[in-house]
């Protein structure tokens, strides 16, 4: 029977493409996990942007 | 841990593409196309494996609702589909120069396909269910139910009259296996093994980071 080394390659081309595929997908994922962590830390500590900021107690007026 | 368990998964790829292609001969019927033998099997007994573990997490998570055995269970099914897939895959490919099909609707190659489909159906159930308490009991019993199809594959060979030969290793009685060969075939099992465990290890981890993310 001939080798057909073709079909060794092929079978073993495809393997490789399938597992290198899969963690490639692990590692993309656990990275975009890790941004989307670290850019909620930042929101959490850093003043709001979008409301007004509120006054020091002692500059405070009271209300009419 | 994960790292370590990754860097023992690549130097065991190493060693059974070593021990498959430069020290296991040239089978005499078959010729080098054999040599997909060992990836063929170790990935089919790697998938066997994952579903294993699988099945015990589903059973557990069922019992006492531990997030934890969610996760490995989704994990380890996730990679033995993996597994299976590269598994009928190689099968395919190997099948056309021996068997002169890519294909044919035996026990052994029907019952493999409707395990695959019944794995990706599991998957796509996690998709599909927005609850994530009841998409995880559900899949939990679909994962139950498609594992238990594992021993109807092995021994479909034996029930039926079928194109796929019989098991040469997992069965009663010795093998006639050159012990060469049985080498390589062990070494490459104890690789994909590696490389099996490494995925879930690290499916498992991205799981846990999700479910904090969507906390």
């Amino acid at each position: 029977m001939p080798d057909n080394w073709g079909f060794v390659l092929a079978a073993y081309g495809l393997a490789a493409f399938v597992f290198l595929g899969y963690w490639r997908w692990l590692i993309r994922k656990e990275h975009d996990l890790r941004a989307l962590r670290s850019d909620r830390a930042m929101r959490s500590h850093s003043p709001s942007r979008t409301a007004h900021p509120r006054p020091e107690p002692g500059s405070r007026a009271p209300l009419p | 841990m994960v790292k370590v368990l990754g860097w023992l998964a690549a130097l065991g790829v190493a060693a059974g593409l070593i021990v498959g292609f430069g020290v296991a001969p040239r089978e005499v019927t078959q010729g080098n196309v054999q040599r997909i033998m060992y990836l063929h099997v170790p990935a089919v007994w790697v998938a066997y494996l994952s579903f294993i573990v699988g099945f015990v997490a589903s059973v557990a998570y069922l019992a006492r609702r531990r997030e934890g055995a969610d996760r490995l269970a989704h994990a380890a099914c996730e990679v033995g589909t993996v597994f299976l897939g590269v598994n009928i895959a190689t099968g395919a490919i190997w099948g056309k120069p021996t068997w002169g099909t890519w294909w044919t609707w035996d026990a052994r190659l029907t019952s493999v396909a409707v395990v695959f489909v019944m794995f990706l159906a599991y998957l796509l159930l996690r998709q599909a269910v927005e609850d994530r308490e009841r998409g995880a009991r559900y899949a939990a019993v679909l994962g139950i139910v498609a594992a238990l199809n594992i021993p109807l594959v092995h021994f479909s060979v034996y029930w039926w009259r079928t194109l796929h030969q019989p098991p040469s290793l997992i069965k009663p009685g010795s093998s006639a296996m050159s012990p060469v060969i049985l080498v390589a075939l062990l070494v490459n099992f104890a690789a994909l093994a590696l490389l099996g465990a490494y995925f879930v290890a690290r499916r498992t981890r991205v799981l846990a980071a999700e479910a904090e993310a969507l906390a």
